[in-house]
């Protein structure tokens, strides 16, 4: 099923929020993932698989390294849904 | 009558691990995101003790299994098996710590992967009963 981006940003943000203990204001389109989530070279991975359960959205594992920001990520969902 | 991808020594072209310390013994099947494999618990399997296959014998069939799955992959493309590292375990759930003479069945399902390491999620059953399952983070070492 397709979702609307709008709709799509919502579901991603309050699911980080919740699996990475933040505050779902402090994710913003221009904010840095990595930073933000505080995420280290083990737990992206559960950023990634967490992202996927939740859009239905294959990430590429090249494709992760490119995505820096919310913004990049909410694109690439965007772009990539079926 | 189910014909495996891999079975018996066959497996040692998948995974760097040698005998005793081999806790794979086939690979049922395997897809880009799926695979399962198996193992037949010998009573002189080094992890076996007072005829229970121990805790850190069923990670290290599931570790195994991981890397056979890995392996395979490289097979297909041709190449000999890479040395992998396990990252991390979570969830490690035992239900039951099964007999020597038992056959384990592991079905293992990629979550993600970012940055080398992948996220797996696997259950180990006997027959129909479900006897573990777990989160593990593999790193496969890059030539």
């Amino acid at each position: 099923m397709i979702m609307e981006k709008q709709e799509l940003i919502e579901k991603i943000n309050a699911a980080l929020a919740e699996e990475f203990e933040i505050d779902v204001e402090d994710i913003t389109p221009e904010g840095d993932i990595k930073a933000t989530l505080e995420l280290d070279s083990l737990s992206l991975v559960d950023m990634v698989a967490l992202v996927e359960s939740e859009s239905g959205v294959k990430i590429k594992g090249s494709d992760v390294a490119q995505i820096k920001t919310f913004g990049a990520l909410y694109d690439y969902l965007t772009e990539h849904q079926n | 009558m189910e014909t495996p991808l891999f079975v018996g020594e066959q497996i040692h072209g998948l995974i760097p691990q040698r005998p005793p310390i081999v806790m794979v013994d086939t690979l049922y099947s395997a897809t880009e995101t799926e695979a399962e494999t198996g193992l037949h618990i010998l009573e002189d399997n080094v992890f076996v003790e007072d005829g229970r296959l121990r805790e850190p014998g069923l990670i290290e069939h599931v570790a195994q299994s991981a890397a056979a799955f890995a392996g395979y992959g490289t097979f297909r493309q041709g190449l000999p098996p890479k040395l992998g590292f396990i990252g991390e375990i979570k969830q490690f759930r035992i239900s039951r710590l099964p007999l020597a003479g038992e056959d384990l069945r592991t079905n293992l399902q990629i979550l993600g992967e970012a940055a080398g390491i992948t996220l797996l999620s696997a259950s180990t059953v006997s027959g129909d009963e479900l006897l573990a399952t777990c989160r593990m983070k593999i790193f496969i070492k890059e030539d």
